[in-house]
């Protein structure tokens, strides 16, 4: 706003002379900001009241008290412009300071009671808490009972006071307001809460903004007199939390951390009006509600102790009223006074926040407050750890230095990170989870008896996916645009082009190398075809009926994609090779890829990928050796044999045994069958496939199976390489059969049939 | 106060005694008076501890505000358990003193490994000087 021509001109010691000299000079120059220096500006106005005012400050306190009726003027002066700067300052958010000097200064020196000042109650209030706090964070100086600081004693720090007071911009409030002047509408700065702060109530409905010395009132809505608290209870309020002072048993109340950090930071002016309490009262618990107006209708009378006055009121047994310690149930409710300026809501900006989210942070602080509520009425061991407690952070003065909304805004933020449009994309590993633990207590519900645990479970709330556009600031009038590069909005750094070389240059490791990149890069792709057809039942299931068409058909096309991928994509009529399935095959991601896929195929391609696995398996168990993936693709396998026509699955045994379609004379020792039962998975595979015969065989005699020759042949050749092998390489299968026994009896005699009964442990019993 | 169950929340650990251990290596011990959403944090009446061997020095510090993504763990000190440690707290001279000899003997230690390696044609790159592939 003012422009100073060097930093040494900044006016630190706010002299009002230089200013007016700065504005002079700048008007010649400067005719449009009438804000600043016009008609607009009022701020001479203000620093020239400031002036005058902190000049009073200096003035013998005696002077000012007896200066009563003279000082209504500047009270009412100091109303008007507090006002002014209450809607500027409203905005600003200003570390918790309690220590208005002029407010303070004016209480302690004031020595007796003021009649009719619901100013007079406040300022005692916040003289003893500016006390408290102050002191303790100012110097670490011990702690002092505020009894003696009510009294009119000058306090050991009475020239830092006075700096302090030059520093601020609020004036000092001397006294209470004479009866003419215009009541204050809402609490000055530095009152102390009328009752206990309750920590999460006060969040969520009040938004507590940190005292600012010159915030001032305006903001908060018209207080009846009625409202407030009785400093009485504000000192005994403030005084069992920090201070540690032995009090009277019945007034010693036990204060949360969090309620004594209310009552400091987020003691703020302002009163709940009966009708925005009763709004409120939602979220307060009933006998809050109910103890609240009877509270402050029984303090009305008793609005303005003197300050010498506390100390009878500390030395004597409470009064008719009701007890302190049972003003602190009920403080949460009035305490409420921290309403945002000019709107009337109740609660910090929760609007984005997930309802389930709020509702829980809502929950939460209400427990909080019902805990604390309980505890302080509480005799138990509860009531004695809690104090204990209190004690701890009675003894740490530093405490609290981060408020309780600081802590929910963070809170806030935490749960806004976990709303996501996509819960089971974003967080998968924690939504199955729970899934299953749900399903577990579900179950075990169903067995017993009693209400369920709540299981607390963190709520990732769905939330409606935003289209955010993202538009480039721009200024109006401005020609051309911003080269602004952002998050957002990217710049582009470099110009990087993706060049294919030529195949000629390359060496033939290079070609190898790319190959199997390329695998990889197939692989992923497939993959995530994979994950999306996978996904596609629980989408169909949240989906509307018009969209389920649609769904099932793209997850056809990418079934049909995936297969593609796998046998790779030449459209010839046979695949020549398998090659390109083969070198899927020897990676290892590739193989669990292909279990998985195998499910979604349809009989024909599985078919084609089983028959195609059994042509090249020993080149796939050699390659596998390190890995020993292969028995993954058994289960599939299995399942999709039980499904094979008997065609298949005796072409499937002889790709096993490695013979072409016409067998001619087999070598006395198959190569091929050897290292397939050398083979865990080959042997277990082969246990399917002949397991899978003897069903059909059995199942239906007159089977396709026995239609020509060739199952028997195999089935000979079969059994002579298993009685062949010696039992040392024979490899442990997965599981055995149970119907082996009775298919190996047709094609061997009583003799070979025990020999490979002993052999392939085919036997039960036997291991 | 928990706020949301199933997460970790360093909101219920203000007030309290914790020790920070830091990317660096150090070991902060102060009071956690405030964090933000980037888990920065307030360390209040800060110490330095240095450990050497069964000794530990501390060096008092004041004020720390610790940038979130330099801390490696945190945990919080149970003040009855504090005492009960069979390290022997030294003087901030000896403590230096002995980290300096700690410091000097690794470096030793380096020194002739990297020599006898060189000797027999090895070398072991260093962390720093790797590069990513």
């Amino acid at each position: 706003m003012f422009r100073y021509e060097s930093l040494e001109d900044c006016p630190l010691d706010e002299d009002d002379d230089a200013f007016q000299a700065l504005g002079e000079e700048d008007e010649d120059i400067d005719q449009f900001n009438d804000d600043t220096f016009g008609a607009g500006a009022v701020d001479d106005d203000w620093q020239e009241a400031h002036e005058r005012l902190a000049e009073l400050e200096e003035k013998p306190v005696v002077a000012v008290e007896q200066t009563g009726n003279g000082s209504a003027d500047e009270m009412d002066l100091l109303v008007g412009h507090e006002e002014n700067l209450a809607e500027r300052l409203s905005k600003m958010v200003i570390d918790n300071e309690l220590e208005d000097p002029a407010v303070m200064r004016a209480l302690h020196t004031r020595p007796v009671v003021q009649p009719g000042g619901l100013n007079s109650s406040i300022w005692d209030g916040s003289a003893v808490l500016r006390r408290i706090r102050g002191p303790l964070l100012a110097q670490e100086m011990p702690t002092v009972s505020v009894l003696e600081y009510a009294l009119p004693q000058r306090p050991p720090q009475g020239p830092e006071e006075e700096r302090d007071l030059s520093e601020r911009a609020l004036p000092r409030r001397s006294t209470s307001p004479v009866i003419g002047s215009p009541p204050v509408r809402a609490v000055p700065i530095g009152t102390p809460p009328k009752q206990m702060a309750v920590p999460s109530f006060n969040q969520q409905i009040l938004c507590p903004k940190p005292v600012h010395v010159r915030a001032p009132m305006q903001q908060r809505y018209p207080a009846p007199y009625g409202e407030r608290m009785s400093p009485n209870q504000l000192c005994g309020v403030a005084n069992s939390s920090l201070l540690g002072h032995p009090f009277p048993p019945s007034v010693t109340p036990v204060l949360s951390p969090i309620q004594r950090a209310q009552l400091l930071g987020g003691a703020q002016p302002g009163r709940m009006s009966p009708s925005q309490f009763a709004r409120l009262s939602g979220f307060v618990s009933s006998p809050l509600a109910t103890m609240n107006p009877k509270l402050l209708q029984g303090r009305v009378g008793q609005m303005i102790p003197p300050a010498p006055g506390f100390r009878a009121f500390f030395g004597a047994p409470p009064p008719a009223t009701p007890p302190p310690a049972q003003q602190h149930p009920s403080c949460p409710g009035p305490h409420l006074q921290n309403l945002r300026p000019q709107s009337q809501m109740f609660r910090p900006d929760t609007t984005h926040l997930h309802p389930q989210h709020r509702r829980l942070l809502h929950q939460r602080q209400q427990q909080n407050r019902n805990q604390h509520r309980s505890i302080n009425g509480a005799t138990g061991d509860r009531g004695g750890h809690r104090s204990n407690h209190q004690e701890q952070l009675r003894k740490d003065p530093y405490a609290n230095l981060m408020l309780q909304r600081e802590k929910d805004w963070v809170s806030k933020i935490q749960m806004m990170q976990l709303q996501s449009t996509d819960p089971y994309l974003d967080d998968f590993y924690y939504q199955n989870y729970f899934e299953k633990l749900e399903k577990l207590s579900a179950a075990e519900e169903v067995h017993g008896d009693g209400p369920k645990k709540e299981r607390t479970k963190l709520i990732t709330p769905q939330v409606a996916k935003l289209e955010h556009a993202y538009k480039p600031v721009q200024f109006e009038g401005s020609l051309g645009k911003l080269t602004v590069s952002s998050v957002n909005n990217p710049r582009k750094m470099i110009d990087a082009v993706v060049t294919s070389r030529s195949e000629d240059d390359e060496t033939k490791e290079k070609q190898v190398r790319d190959k199997r990149r390329k695998t990889l890069v197939t692989i992923e792709k497939t993959y995530s075809l994979l994950l999306d057809v996978e996904d596609y039942e629980r989408r169909y299931l949240l989906s509307l009926e018009e969209e389920r068409q649609a769904l099932m058909e793209e997850r056809k096309q990418k079934i049909c994609g995936m297969y593609d991928n796998l046998r790779g994509k030449l459209p010839g009529q046979e695949r020549p090779s398998d090659d390109h399935f083969m070198q899927i095959m020897c990676i290892r991601k590739g193989k669990r890829m292909v279990a998985r896929i195998l499910p979604f195929l349809s009989k024909e391609q599985a078919a084609d990928i089983l028959l195609a696995t059994a042509r090249n398996l020993p080149f796939l168990i050699k390659k596998d050796a390190q890995d020993e993936v292969l028995p993954c693709l058994l289960s599939p396998f299995s399942l999709l044999l039980y499904h094979l026509p008997s065609m298949t699955v005796t072409s499937l045994l002889q790709q096993l045994m490695n013979l072409p379609q016409s067998a001619a004379a087999p070598a006395p020792a198959n190569p091929h069958l050897t290292a397939v039962l050398q083979n865990k998975f080959g042997l277990s595979l082969l246990y399917l496939v002949l397991s899978r015969g003897e069903e059909l065989q059995s199942s239906d005699p007159s089977t396709e199976l026995m239609q020509d020759n060739q199952w028997t042949e195999l089935m000979f050749m079969a059994t002579r390489e298993l009685l062949r092998i010696p039992q040392a390489t024979l490899a442990k299968p997965v599981s055995t059969p149970a119907n082996l026994a009775s298919l190996f009896s047709r094609y061997v005699d009583r003799q070979k049939l025990n020999l490979l009964e002993t052999k392939l442990q085919l036997v039960q019993g036997i291991r | 106060m928990n706020y949301m169950p199933g997460t970790a929340s360093l909101i219920e650990d203000i007030d309290k005694k914790h020790l920070v251990l830091l990317r660096d290596g150090r070991t902060l011990i102060g009071y956690l008076r405030s964090i933000d959403q980037f888990a920065n944090l307030v360390l209040h009446q800060t110490v330095e501890r240095i450990h050497v061997g069964k000794k530990y020095g501390d060096i008092p510090r004041g004020i720390f505000v610790v940038r979130g993504e330099n801390v490696v763990l945190l945990g919080e000190i149970d003040l009855e358990k504090e005492s009960d440690t069979p390290l022997q707290q030294v003087s901030i001279e000896e403590i230096l003193e002995e980290q300096r000899v700690e410091q000097q003997t690794k470096q030793e230690a380096e020194r002739l490994k990297v020599q006898a390696l060189k000797e027999r044609g090895l070398s072991i790159p260093r962390a720093d000087t790797l590069d990513e592939y």
